[in-house]
C-alpha cells in the first residue's frame, strides 16, 4: 500500500519535474536574445574548436606577406609577422573559451565549498573566510592578478588559470554563503541533522541543490568576465606566454600605434570575436536567469 | 557620528598591516634576490664575499618577520626605498600617482553622474527613449574590453580626426596647462566612463525601480506633492545608498581599468608603472605600489560608510 | 439623494491590467455611494480587488493598469456649497488636478505601516509635508504646532520628543499612527483605509479601530475600510460591500448584510468567521475550492464553482445586480424575480 503510495508520488513528482523543464525551455525558445545568444556561443565554439582540429596553420611566420589587408588567400589578413589571422583567431578562441569557462566553473566550485563552510559552520569558521574574501574583494583584480603573476614569476597557461580562480572565487562565496545562512535555520536541515546525517551530506545533498541555480547563472555570466579578464591581461603583455594565441594576446599587437593606425584588421576582427562572443553569453545568462529565477515565476 | 567615523578609521589600520604583510612576505618567497638587480654579474661571480656582506648590511639574512617590521619602520618614516635601477621609489610614486587618481576621479565623477542619472531617468520614464537607448549601451558597454574601446576612441578621435593626442599626459610644448590636461585626459577619461557607465545605470535603473514600487512613493503621493519631489525626494534619496555601495565595489574595477587604459593610451600612472614593475621583476615598487592601491580602496571605503550613514539614519544612529 | 449627501458615487468602475501582453480585467463594473460622515466596510478574499479599486478611484496604479468608469463623482462640501469633482476625467493621474485632492479633500491609510514610511526623515517633517504642500506660506514652526497637536489627537505618547525620530525608532503600531497622522493632517473629507491593522498586534488592532470610529463619528469623516475580517466590519461599519472577483456580489446596510445575508459567497464568508465559545463538535467551515486565477475566468458567476446552489444558467452570462430591498442589492440569479438594478452596465470589450 505504502509502496504504492510513494511510487506514485514519486512518479508525479517526475512528471511535475518534466513538464516544469518543458515549461522552462518553452519560455528560454520565446527569450528572443538568449536563443541568439546560445545559437552564437555553439557556432563560435564549434568554429574554433574545428579550427583546432582540422589543425590550420597558426605559427608559421611568412615575412613576404606581413601586414597583409584581408584578402581571399587571408580572410582576416595577416598579423605584424606574416601570420594568418583567422587561424589565430580561431585558434586565440579555443584558447580564451577554455580559460573563461575552467576559470568560471573551477572558481564557483571553490566559490561553493568556501560559502558552504562558511555559512554552514558559522561563527569563527565564517569570520576567518568573510576576512580573507573581504581582503582579496578589497584589491583591485587586476592588480592582484599582476602581484600573483610577480610572485610566481612565469608567465604560463598554468599560473594564468591559478591565479584567476584565486582571484575569482568571492562572489560566489559571497552568495552561497548568504544562502546557506538562511536555509540552515530551516525545519528540513534540523530534520536532516536530528536522523544524524553527516555534515558534508546535509551540506552538499540537502541544502546546496537549494543554490544551484543562482550558481549555474553566475558560472554563465563568469565565463564571459574570465575572457575579459584574460584579454587584458595579455593586451598589457602579462597574460600567457606570446607563444599562445589567446584573442587577449592576439590585440596585445594594438599597443602599437602604428597597428592601430595602418592595420585595422589586426585589431578589429579579434576585437569583434571577444565583444561577440561576451555579448552572447551575457543575453544566454539573462536569458538562463529569467527561465531559472523562481522569484520571477 | 565622530565615534562611527573613528571606529571606521581604526579599523583601516590592521587591514592595511595584514595586507603590507602578506604582500611582502609573498613577494618575498619568490626565491628572487634583489641582490642580483643591486651587483653587476660579473662581480656576483668574482667576489661573492661582497654579496655576503652586502646581504648582511640589507638585513637579507634575518627572518622574514624581522625584515617586515624593518621595512615598515622605514615606510613610517617615509622612506619608500630604491628600486631596482636605483631611483627613488618615493619620487616615482609622487609624479605618476597624481596622474592616476587624477584619470580615476573624473572617471569616477563623470560616470556617477551620467550613470546614476540616466539610470534614475530610465526607471521614471521606464520603457521610454532614455531606457532603451541606455539599455542597449549598457549591453554594449558590458561586452565590448575597455581597452578595446579606447583603441576604437584612438582611432576616431586621433587618427581620423586629430582632434586628441593618442598617448602622454603633458605635451612638451604645451602654452596652457589646463588646455593641455584636458586635451591628454579626455579619451582615457571617456574610456573609463564608458565601462562604469555601463554598469552603474543598469544598476541605478533597477534600484531605482525597486524604491519607486514601495509603499512610502505611494504615501509620498497620497500627500498630493509634485512628481519630483516624490521622485528626488523620497525616491532618489533611498535608491542613493545602494548605488553607493555598488559605486564602492566598482572602484577596484575602475582602478584595475585604469592600469589597462594606462597602457592604451601610454599614460604615464601608477599602472603603467606597476605593468613594468612586474615584467622588469622590481619588487619593492611592486609592494609599494600594491600597498598604495590598497590604502586608496579602505579610503574609498571608508568614505562610502560615510556617505552611507549620513544618508541613512538606522546606520548613523547605530541600530 | 442629492451631493450633500453623497461623498463617492463610483459607477461602473472597471480596471484592467496589462501584464505580459495580456489583459486581465481585476475590477469588473464596480459600483457603489458613499453617504458623507459613514462607513463602508469593502470586504472579500485577498484579491478579490478590493485594494485595487480603492487605487483606482485614487489613481495610484502604475501604468500597466487602464482604469475606465462612467463615474467617478467625489463632492467636496466646503461652507455649505458642493464642489463635484469627476476623478475619471482627469487625464494625469499625478498631476495638479489629482493632487489638489490628495490630502485635504480625500487619503489613503495603507495596509503596511512598516513600509509605508520613508526610511530616511524624520516623522514629523513626513507628516508636515502634506501640510506644507497644501498651505502656501505656512511656516515650518507653524506646521510643527499642527503635527504635535495630531500626535497628541492620536495619543502619540511625548509627541515633542518622537517628532524627531525616524520610523525605526517606533513601534508598529505607532507608526501606524503616524500613517494615520499623515493621512489626517490636511483634515481630508474622504478617508480610505487599507486593511489597516493586518500587520499589527490585536490589541493594537482595537486601539486603531477606536481612533478610525472616533474621527468618523466626531468629526464627520467619510470612511472606506477595505478588510477581510468581518468582526471588525460588524463593528465599524455603517454599510457593506462584498467583493468576489473584482465584481460586487452583494452590498447593503449592515443590518442587511449580516442579517439577511443574500449571497451564497457572503454567507459562506460569514460562516467562516471564528466565534469565541464555538460549541462542542461544531466544526468551523472552510469555503470550498480556491479563488480561481483572474486569467482563467469564462463567463457567468465567478462564484459558481464554489457555491452549493450553482445551476447551469449561473455560468452561461453575467449575472446582473437584483434589488432586494432599498439600498440592499445582490449579484445571483437565486434572486432574479427581484428587479434589476443599475443602468445598463457597460460591457467592457471581453478581453482574453
Amino acid at each position: 500500500m505504502s509502496e504504492t503510495k510513494t511510487l506514485s508520488i514519486k512518479e508525479q513528482n517526475k512528471s511535475a519535474a518534466s513538464s516544469l523543464m518543458k515549461k522552462n525551455i518553452r519560455k528560454f525558445l520565446r527569450n528572443k536574445l538568449a536563443v541568439f545568444g546560445l545559437v552564437v556561443i555553439v557556432i563560435m565554439t564549434v568554429a574554433c574548436v574545428a579550427g583546432m582540429i582540422l589543425g590550420v596553420d597558426y605559427s608559421t611566420p611568412n615575412p613576404t606577406i606581413m601586414r597583409a589587408a584581408p584578402d581571399a588567400a587571408h580572410i582576416f589578413g595577416t598579423d605584424t609577422i606574416g601570420r594568418d589571422l583567422f587561424a589565430r583567431v580561431l585558434y586565440g578562441g579555443c584558447y580564451s573559451i577554455f580559460i573563461g569557462v575552467f576559470c568560471a566553473v573551477l572558481s564557483s566550485v571553490v566559490g561553493a565549498i568556501l560559502g558552504a563552510i562558511a555559512g554552514y559552520f558559522g561563527r569563527w569558521v565564517d569570520a576567518v573566510i568573510v576576512r580573507i574574501s573581504e581582503i582579496f574583494l578589497a584589491f583591485p583584480q587586476l592588480v592582484l592578478v599582476m602581484m600573483l603573476v610577480a610572485i610566481l614569476n612565469k608567465r604560463s597557461m598554468g599560473n594564468m588559470l591559478f591565479v584567476f580562480v584565486v582571484t575569482g572565487w568571492m562572489t560566489t562565496f559571497r552568495m552561497v554563503r548568504n544562502e546557506f545562512m538562511s536555509l540552515k535555520g530551516e525545519t528540513y536541515v534540523k530534520v536532516c541533522e536530528a536522523f544524524g546525517m553527516s555534515r558534508a551530506n546535509v551540506m552538499f545533498k540537502q541544502i546546496l541543490p537549494n543554490v544551484m541555480t543562482p550558481i549555474i547563472v553566475s558560472t554563465t555570466t563568469n565565463v564571459a568576465y574570465f575572457i575579459l579578464q584574460e584579454a587584458a591581461l595579455s593586451f598589457i603583455g602579462l597574460g600567457v606566454a606570446d607563444s599562445t594565441p589567446t584573442w587577449g594576446n592576439i590585440l596585445n599587437a594594438a599597443k602599437s600605434i602604428q597597428v592601430v593606425q595602418n592595420q585595422w584588421w589586426i585589431w578589429v576582427f579579434p576585437g569583434l570575436a571577444i565583444s561577440l562572443f561576451v555579448l552572447a553569453i551575457n543575453f544566454f545568462g539573462d536569458g538562463l536567469r529569467d527561465v531559472l529565477d523562481a522569484k520571477q515565476q | 557620528m565622530l565615534k562611527f567615523i573613528l571606529k571606521k578609521l581604526a579599523m583601516m589600520i590592521p587591514m592595511l598591516l595584514v595586507i603590507s604583510l602578506i604582500v611582502f612576505v609573498g613577494l618575498r618567497s619568490t626565491g628572487i634576490d634583489p641582490i642580483t638587480f643591486m651587483v653587476p654579474p660579473e662581480v656576483q661571480s668574482q667576489s661573492p664575499e661582497i654579496v655576503d656582506q652586502l646581504r648582511e648590511e640589507l638585513g637579507l639574512n634575518d627572518p622574514l618577520i624581522v625584515q617586515y617590521v624593518r621595512w615598515l619602520g622605514d615606510i613610517l618614516h617615509g622612506d619608500l626605498g630604491l628600486t631596482n635601477k636605483g631611483e627613488s621609489v618615493a619620487d616615482i610614486i609622487a609624479t605618476r600617482l597624481p596622474y592616476t587618481l587624477e584619470l580615476s576621479a573624473y572617471a569616477m565623477l563623470f560616470s556617477a553622474v551620467i550613470g546614476i542619472g540616466i539610470g534614475i531617468i530610465s526607471a521614471i520614464r521606464q520603457n521610454g527613449i532614455v531606457d532603451y537607448i541606455g539599455r542597449v549601451l549598457a549591453v554594449l558597454g558590458q561586452a565590448v574590453p575597455q581597452f578595446l574601446v579606447g583603441i576604437v576612441l584612438i582611432w576616431i578621435f586621433s587618427i581620423k580626426l586629430g582632434i586628441f593626442p593618442a598617448a602622454n599626459r603633458v605635451s612638451p610644448d604645451a602654452t596652457n596647462a589646463f588646455v593641455d590636461a584636458f586635451m591628454h585626459l579626455f579619451l582615457p577619461v571617456l574610456t573609463l566612463t564608458i565601462g562604469m557607465v555601463a554598469v552603474l545605470m543598469r544598476y541605478a535603473r533597477n534600484t531605482m525601480l525597486d524604491v519607486l514600487n514601495s509603499d512610502y512613493i505611494k504615501t509620498a503621493r497620497s500627500k498630493g506633492i509634485p512628481e519630483w519631489k516624490v521622485y528626488m525626494k523620497h525616491g532618489f534619496r533611498n535608491a542613493m545608498k545602494p548605488v553607493l555601495v555598488i559605486l564602492m565595489y566598482r572602484i577596484p574595477a575602475l582602478i584595475g581599468g585604469s592600469v589597462v587604459i594606462e597602457s592604451v593610451f601610454s599614460y604615464p600612472g601608477i599602472g603603467t608603472t606597476m605593468a613594468n614593475a612586474v615584467t622588469s621583476m622590481d619588487y619593492n615598487l611592486v609592494l609599494v605600489i600594491t600597498l598604495i592601491i590598497a590604502a586608496v580602496m579602505l579610503i574609498c571605503s571608508f568614505m562610502v560608510d560615510v556617505f552611507n550613514a549620513l544618508l541613512d539614519p538606522r546606520v548613523r544612529l547605530g541600530e | 439623494m442629492d451631493n450633500k449627501e453623497i461623498i463617492l458615487d463610483v459607477e461602473n468602475l472597471n480596471t484592467t491590467f496589462i501584464s505580459d501582453r495580456k489583459k486581465i480585467r481585476i475590477v469588473k463594473n464596480v459600483s457603489f455611494q458613499l453617504k458623507r460622515g459613514t462607513a463602508l466596510a469593502v470586504v472579500g478574499e485577498s484579491g478579490c480587488g478590493k485594494s485595487v479599486t480603492m487605487n483606482s478611484i485614487m489613481r495610484f496604479l502604475g501604468k500597466n493598469a487602464i482604469v475606465e468608469a462612467d463615474k467617478i463623482q467625489y463632492n467636496a462640501l466646503r461652507d455649505g456649497k458642493v464642489t463635484e469633482y469627476r476623478l475619471e476625467n482627469i487625464e494625469k493621474p499625478h498631476g495638479p488636478e489629482m493632487r489638489a485632492l490628495r490630502g485635504p479633500e480625500m487619503s489613503m491609510v495603507f495596509q503596511d505601516p512598516m513600509s509605508s514610511l520613508n526610511p530616511v526623515y524624520k516623522v514629523g517633517d513626513q507628516v508636515a509635508e502634506g501640510l506644507l504642500q497644501h498651505n502656501k506660506g505656512m511656516t515650518k514652526a507653524q506646521a510643527r504646532e499642527k503635527v504635535l497637536e495630531m500626535f497628541r489627537k492620536l495619543g502619540i505618547p511625548d509627541p515633542e520628543e518622537r517628532i524627531d525620530c525616524y520610523p525605526h525608532q517606533f513601534s508598529g503600531g505607532m507608526k501606524q499612527r503616524v500613517v494615520i497622522a499623515i493621512a489626517m493632517i490636511c483634515n481630508p473629507e474622504l478617508i480610505i483605509c487599507d486593511e489597516p491593522t493586518t500587520a499589527l498586534d490585536v490589541t493594537i488592532q482595537a486601539q486603531i479601530m477606536e481612533l478610525l470610529k472616533e474621527m468618523q463619528l466626531k468629526d464627520g469623516k467619510s470612511i472606506i475600510l477595505i478588510t477581510h475580517n468581518m468582526g471588525l466590519v460588524a463593528e465599524m461599519a455603517d454599510e457593506v460591500c462584498v467583493m468576489y472577483m473584482g465584481r460586487v456580489v452583494e452590498f447593503g446596510s449592515l443590518e442587511d448584510v449580516f442579517d439577511h445575508t443574500s449571497h451564497p459567497y457572503t454567507q459562506a464568508l460569514l460562516r467562516s468567521v471564528p466565534v469565541l465559545g464555538l460549541a462542542d463538535g461544531q466544526k468551523l467551515e472552510t469555503i470550498p475550492g480556491a479563488t480561481p486565477n483572474p486569467a482563467d475566468l469564462k463567463g457567468g458567476c465567478e462564484f459558481a464553482d464554489r457555491c452549493p446552489y450553482a445551476t447551469d444558467a449561473c455560468r452561461e452570462k453575467d449575472i446582473p445586480m437584483f434589488q432586494l430591498s432599498p439600498g440592499h442589492r445582490v449579484r445571483c440569479l437565486r434572486y432574479s424575480e427581484y428587479p434589476v438594478v443599475g443602468s445598463g452596465e457597460a460591457e467592457v470589450a471581453e478581453v482574453q
